[in-house]
């Protein structure tokens, strides 16, 4: 399924390349994509996050690179400039790259076979490559699936958000690539009192394994106006919720909290028999 | 008096989670085996007649469901039995647990 086997430098030199998506839009695919390559940057790991939204291209400003920009993806993949040439070293890591989206461009201009050829030119220099991918299950949905190894689905505990999700996870799994799901913006006092879907909802309707949940967090906003991701604050819920992802990411066993036993006091409570 | 306190503290799972729960539920089917309503209908009544000439039912206990595992979609039919139909096997043979009191059915599709 993956390229990690071409050329002579061996699989191991080769990073994994992880598109973000989620069907419906506004869901948090860019801001997920900006705050868990900084977290995978601050572990040490070489990361480039690549805007595949081409004619609405956001990840340079919620980064804060929008000022910095001279080619793009578009350039890279018509030959236009030299793939070095085209990334931009973020202004918080040395570890952090954005690739940016064309802006002027429809999201037509290039095929998957281009995107692959992109990638490859980056996979030897990077750990890992997270693709941002647009809203929607057309062509550049298609194009930022391309040479993707695995996929974070990003939702919201609401019924269109889930529904989406649901629809994008069967077009990966058709595609041979492997799902993992991201819960964002999800309010624990809702859940609580009833109003909103659990984690475990979540995970029984759409049947794919939890990489992370994310509290609903002001902070992402806060970081978004600043163009810095949420990931550097460090008394931002969300931030650490990215840096547990990155963790899960690179392989740890962090547990998801609302899955493994809940909180103390639901604890407390199934103990003495109250049925919540 | 509890139960308000309860509600308050504890959550009610019969709030409008559950509502969201049973329109997921309705519109992933639909979305995951491309079927319209009155198919999915129709789907689940020719099931239970074709259950129905074999065994005595629990129409009520009577479910489908879509489950997706890692690269196929599985559909589940679970239909409480509450009793073999007498005789009505005959010259078949293939059925050997007809007494217990649950039937499930799976078929990948």
């Amino acid at each position: 399924m993956n390229t990690r086997s071409n050329g002579t430098g061996g699989k191991k030199d080769l990073g994994e390349v992880i598109v973000i998506t989620s069907g419906k839009g506004g869901v948090g695919k860019t801001t997920t994509t900006a705050s868990l390559g900084a977290a995978l940057a601050l572990r040490g790991q070489r990361t480039l996050v690549v805007d595949a939204d081409i004619g609405l291209r956001n990840l340079d400003v919620i980064l804060g690179l929008e000022n910095r920009i001279v080619f793009n993806l578009v350039d890279v993949a018509k030959k236009i400039c030299k793939p070095s040439q085209a990334i931009i070293k973020s202004k918080k890591s040395n570890n952090l790259f954005l690739l940016p989206a064309s802006q002027t461009d429809d999201k037509d201009v290039i095929d998957e076979a281009e995107v692959r050829y992109v990638l490859d030119q980056f996979r030897r220099e990077f750990h890992y490559i997270l693709v941002d991918s647009p809203a929607g299950i057309e062509q550049g949905f298609r194009n930022a699936c391309a040479g993707a190894d695995s996929a974070i689905v990003v939702t919201t505990p609401e019924v269109s958000a889930i529904r989406d999700a649901d629809r994008v996870v069967g077009l990966l799994s058709s595609k041979g690539i492997e799902a993992r799901l991201i819960i964002n913006r999800i309010d624990f006092d809702m859940v609580r009192r009833g109003d909103m879907l659990s984690v475990r909802d979540v995970q029984d309707i759409l049947g794919v394994e939890i990489l992370g949940v994310i509290e609903r967090d002001e902070q992402i906003i806060v970081a978004a106006n600043c163009g810095e991701p949420v990931t550097y604050n460090p008394k931002s819920k969300a931030g650490q919720a990215f840096t547990r992802i990155a963790g899960r990411v690179c392989g740890e066993s962090i547990p998801i909290p609302d899955l493994s036993g809940g909180s103390l006091w639901g604890r407390i409570t199934r103990k003495l028999g109250v049925s919540t | 008096m509890f139960n308000t306190l309860k509600k308050k503290l504890f959550g009610d799972n019969s709030e409008s989670k559950a509502v969201a729960k049973s329109r997921l539920h309705f519109v992933l089917v639909q979305d995951r085996t491309g079927l319209t309503n009155e198919e999915m209908a129709g789907f689940r009544e020719e099931m239970v007649k074709v259950i129905e000439k074999y065994f005595v039912i629990d129409k009520e206990g009577f479910d489908i469901k879509y489950h997706r595992l890692a690269d196929t979609t599985t559909l589940l039919i679970n239909s409480p039995v509450i009793v073999r139909r007498a005789g009505s096997f005959g010259s078949h043979s293939t059925s050997r647990n007809v007494d217990e009191p649950e039937g499930a059915a799976a078929s990948n599709i």
